[in-house]
């Protein structure tokens, strides 16, 4: 392509990026709000003021003396949601894969009834899956955690749907190859579904990593404790610290962040380079 | 290169899964060679660790038993590091002084006090206890509710070493069920009026105009005040009003007849809701959104001349450094004139039937919260927690100045409040009450009528309690 | 135990010699069975517990069956507040879902342009928001929106208000700020899938169609969506299943008010299980079991219609 034609197509562009840029910003500006109040003192945050404060390290001491249990929280929330993102990944995956490309009408029909386990509020199943994990003696453990959300039908379901595209003509050729059916998943369907299996970690690993509700029912242990529980903590109180809160909150959010960061690529670059 | 490497984070990523999950399953079953064999048993061990419990014998982490199995050791629930915390590493380091320097106390926090509620709920629920400390600390008014949902998860305190008779009527009267004591009175929930005195002061007012009042004379002075200086003389969370409940109290009053809602035909509630209305339409009261509004918008945010709640938000008041000095309390108003009391909030610890050693978690308590002056001394110091214990409320640190309310002893002048408040009827649908009240309230603010609003809330109520 | 016998039918299968077709498909199930598994005893086992729960009443540590036996069910019937917060979902369901998939969608088709710069850069400024924690992102909506807050001192200053509003307390600007809010947060979310899904599209397909003279509006319409249809389902059904089981929303940005104004289906549940509430798991499980059926007569038809395969 000329220069010229190259320069045509970014004016093209400018409505897009005026647009994505407000968009941009307008994301951003609660996590600007986020790491100013982390150098603002309490009051100074409850009166709104957002330019960076000096009190950032005041904030930090007191974030350890309040919470000494901070690096451990985090290590937990850690090691929680990271084996549930590899342990989910796989399971649904291969369950989604299953559905799509070996699909009949039996497998179709399984899956509607996967799918309405989704459907009903957790708060019901609450009490049934305490028992649950309780009499296996999991509580306090990384398998109480996880269990109940290893295999989700939003996943099957996120596997299943963008497998539609997946080329089948080269399982077939794979096939006349003499690889395994366990092989064709591995070493084909893996590395052209790159871009989902992307996008599923990090949902996988954000959901994990925010989760509240029921790590909160089977963690009572202040050694299990995660990130959000530990936050919640803060966040609640007769009176609450708010530059503490916003700092302790700002170390919370930045892992889901750099697993962004790492995978975005994965997921934006595209079918066309993997198969060849 | 990029393929490569997505390979690698997967074959690391499956291996780690294969760790993870023969970690916790006694055996660790096939060693194929075969990388598809391999990978499925990763696969594969997850699914079986739901389905064959008995293997998974070992477990990553602490026990699942919560309650502290050594023999000096307790473990207790509380939920505010700023508040009761600091209380019960008091008492912790009182009873290791004094009695037992083997002595041990986990303190687990809890983001709030539901967290508890919950807690018990869920190990009622289920039938397993295992998963409860050996303490829990429990707000007040929840506790009746809790001794007949769940009889089972408590333990009686009747044998423990103490006065009772030290403690006032009111605040033992949510702690004992049938005459049978179960809990350890911690913090007092006395109603104060925290006033900002220089800004009563501008409008030509002192702390004394405003003690013995009656609401109409509180209206009529908060009226003046947000016309000169643009304050509110009260706020209060709109969604969780507690206003209706104190100043009835103050009046001797309750929501609750003989176990059921007392709303429209109760003529002090009419009243009281009619102030509160009134208050709110002359900007003598804002209604604030939510909790965080209220202490976040209306306190820290300086908008109000006065504060009126259970003393614990005290420590809200005084985060506000410039105002240090400008703060004095006094009584509530009253609907005919004369000083209110009323207590809103507090709790106290409760021993759960998970407890390993009931005597000495009995001892414990009965030492410290039963009135050590150590005790309650360093909880006031450390965290504001003022006692319900009357002989302890007679200590030297109880009687000093305070800077930030001007230099007056208001810890000494909250305990004598505290000992004249009224007991009333409660009821285990206490915050359901309060939850279709505010309701009400919020809708007759805007402009509806208070009758019908009162009516709906008194429905609602009933049907909420199953009536 | 389970593992191994699993392990082991796994291995026979892929060495029996029966027909091709025959191995494939069961190679299928057995690449489905840890998740059905999985999904049936902690989801469904669940399920039908709390079903059974929702036939009872009484203190959850002693329930016993309710005399009638749908008493529960017909409990919801007259109860006022469960009603408005059926109305309150839906009016959430009825005007976020659709801004937010078309807003997650177009930002998508932008972000896959080929020639546009500084991609990496817009599309993490437009996931940020689900990467905030909920706790961050609802104080900081409270405080934008507070009384005094920064929307209220912009908006009086551009003087197209006369006095500071109360955002939150006043029911159709709560209503509003809540769908506001989820907007922010799940658009990026939602971009992601329609990102991870326009990968699968090809290039050249594109191309071609450039070729035949089609606009890039007409590219859209007939190639990216249809090709893209699996995904639009998908995110179709979460939405509406995410949407009716809003929770956190309401609990943290209105708790629900003002004066129960905004309170969700889920919210009311909570309340009724863990909250202020009198704690009643059987009135609570009976109501969830309603959700359960409104979240799936709307997927269904939302898969009905979305998910033919041509």
């Amino acid at each position: 392509m000329t220069k010229k034609g190259r320069s045509n197509i970014q004016r093209r562009l400018i409505p897009t990026y005026i647009f994505l840029t407000i968009v941009s910003l307008i994301s951003v500006f609660p996590f600007y709000w986020m790491i100013t109040a982390a150098t603002n003192t309490s009051v100074e945050v409850a009166r709104g003021k957002i330019v960076f404060g000096t009190h950032l390290i005041e904030n930090f001491t007191n974030l350890l003396t309040q919470q000494p249990n901070l690096w451990n929280a985090l290590k937990n929330s850690f090691v929680y949601a990271g084996v549930q993102t590899i342990v989910a990944l796989l399971i649904c995956s291969l369950a989604g894969y299953g559905f799509e490309l070996y699909h009949d009408k039996y497998k179709d029909k399984l899956f509607s009834v996967l799918l309405l386990a989704m459907m009903v509020p957790q708060v019901a199943t609450m009490i049934p899956l305490f028992k649950m994990v309780s009499k296996l003696k999991l509580l306090n453990t990384v398998w109480a955690f996880i269990l109940p959300s290893i295999s989700t039908p939003f996943l099957i379901m996120m596997f299943r749907q963008n497998s539609r595209n997946f080329p089948t003509d080269i399982m077939e050729a794979a096939r006349i190859d003499g690889l395994s059916e366990f092989k064709i998943f591995f070493k084909m369907y893996m590395p052209v579904m790159k871009a989902t299996y992307a996008a599923a970690a990090v949902i996988t690993f954000m959901n994990a990593w925010n989760a509240y509700l029921w790590p909160k029912v089977v963690m009572s242990d202040n050694r299990a404790y995660t990130m959000p529980m530990l936050i919640a903590n803060l966040a609640n109180g007769y009176s609450v610290d708010y530059g503490v809160l916003m700092l302790a909150v700002l170390f919370c959010s930045c892992p889901t962040m750099i697993i962004f960061f790492i995978l975005q690529k994965q997921f934006a670059e595209g079918i066309t380079g993997a198969v060849k | 290169m990029k393929k490569k490497l997505l390979s690698l984070v997967l074959v690391g990523a499956m291996s780690t899964a294969m760790l993870a999950g023969c970690g916790s399953s006694s055996s660790s079953d096939t060693t194929s060679a075969d990388t598809t064999a391999s990978d499925t048993t990763s696969a594969d061990t997850a699914a079986a660790d739901t389905t064959a419990a008995t293997d998974t014998a070992s477990q990553d982490t602490a026990s699942s038993d919560a309650a502290a199995s050594g023999d000096n050791k307790l473990t207790v629930y509380a939920w505010d590091a700023s508040f009761n915390i600091p209380a019960l590493q008091a008492a912790a380091d009182d009873y290791k002084a004094n009695v037992d320097d083997t002595f041990e106390l986990e303190i687990i926090e809890q983001s709030q006090s539901s967290d508890v509620e919950n807690a018990i709920t869920l190990a009622g629920s289920s039938g397993d206890y295992s998963q409860l400390p050996d303490i829990v600390l429990f707000q007040d008014h929840y506790f009746q509710q809790y001794v007949s949902d769940y009889p089972d998860a408590w333990v009686s305190v009747d044998d423990a070493d103490v006065d009772w008779s030290d403690f006032g009527e009111e605040k033992l009267s949510y702690s004992t069920v049938d005459g049978v004591h179960y809990g350890f009175p911690v913090d007092n929930g006395t109603v104060i009026f925290a006033y900002r005195v220089d800004v009563l002061e501008e409008c030509g007012y002192t702390i004394d105009d405003m003690t013995g009042i009656t609401w109409d004379d509180f209206i009529a002075i908060g009226e003046e005040v947000y016309a000169q200086t643009g304050k509110y003389l009260l706020s209060m969370d709109g969604d969780g009003n507690d206003l209706i409940y104190m100043m009835l109290q103050a009046e001797g009053g309750s929501q609750f007849k003989d176990g059921a809602p007392y709303i429209t035909e109760n003529e002090d509630l009419v009243r009281v809701c009619e102030k509160i209305v009134e208050m709110a339409q002359k900007n003598v009261l804002y209604l604030a959104n939510d909790w965080s509004d209220y202490v976040d918008q209306t306190i820290l945010g300086d908008m109000v001349a006065g504060v009126m709640n259970g003393n614990w938000i005290i420590p809200s008041i005084e985060q506000v450094e410039e105002n240090s000095g400008k703060w004095e309390i006094t009584s509530m108003p009253t609907l005919d004139g004369g000083e209110g009391y009323a207590s809103n909030g507090g709790s106290s610890l409760y021993i759960t039937s998970n407890c390993q050693n009931t005597d000495l978690a009995k001892k414990f308590l009965a030492y410290t919260f039963g009135g050590s002056t150590e005790t309650y001394d360093a909880a006031l110091r450390d965290g504001g927690v003022i006692t319900c214990c009357i002989s302890a409320g007679e200590s030297d640190v109880y009687n000093e100045g305070v800077e930030y309310f001007n230099d007056t002893p208001i810890y000494a002048q909250i305990v004598e409040m505290g000992s004249h408040v009224q007991t009333i009827e409660q009821n285990d649908a206490h915050y359901t009450a309060r939850t279709y009240m505010a309701a009400a309230i919020m809708n007759a603010a805007q402009g509806a009528d208070l009758m019908t609003e009162l009516a709906t809330a008194e429905e609602n109520l009933n049907f909420a309690m199953g009536n | 135990m389970l593992s191994r016998l699993w392990l082991k039918g796994a291995l026979k299968l892929s060495k029996k010699n029966t027909s091709v077709v025959a191995k494939q498909r069961r190679a299928g199930w057995t690449y489905l069975a840890p998740a059905t598994l999985l999904i049936a005893i902690m989801s469904f086992w669940p399920m039908i517990q709390a079903f059974l729960m929702s036939l009872k009443t009484g203190s959850s540590a002693n329930m016993q069956w309710a005399e009638p036996l749908f008493y529960n069910y017909k409990r919801i019937l007259s109860d006022k507040l469960f009603i408005r917060s059926v109305g309150n979902t839906f009016l959430y369901l009825i005007i976020q879902v659709p801004i937010m998939l078309v807003l997650a969608m177009l930002l998508a088709q932008m972000l896959n342009n080929k020639d546009l710069k500084f991609k990496g850069l817009f599309r993490t400024c437009v996931f940020l928001p689900c990467a905030t924690s909920l706790v961050s992102y609802s104080l900081i909506f409270k405080s934008m929106f507070a009384t005094n807050g920064l929307v209220n001192s912009v908006l009086l200053n551009l003087g197209i208000i006369d006095t500071n509003i109360n955002f939150l307390g006043t029911t159709s600007t709560a209503r509003v700020i809540i769908i506001i809010a989820l907007i922010w947060r799940w658009t990026g979310y939602n971009m992601v899938f329609y990102l991870a899904g326009l990968q699968g599209i090809e290039y050249s397909v594109y191309e071609a169609a450039k070729i035949d003279g089609a606009n890039s509006w007409q590219t859209f319409w007939r190639i990216t969506v249809p090709l893209l249809k699996p995904t639009i389902v998908m995110t179709g059904v979460m939405s509406i299943n995410g949407t009716l089981q809003l929770f956190d929303e309401s609990v943290n940005l209105t708790s629900g008010g003002p004066a129960n104004s905004t309170i969700t289906m889920s919210h009311y549940i909570y309340q009724n299980s863990f909250g202020d509430f009198v704690a009643n798991f059987g009135y609570a499980s009976a109501m969830s079991f309603i959700v359960f059926v409104m979240v799936a007569v709307l997927s269904a038809i939302n898969m009905k219609v979305g998910d033919k395969r041509d």
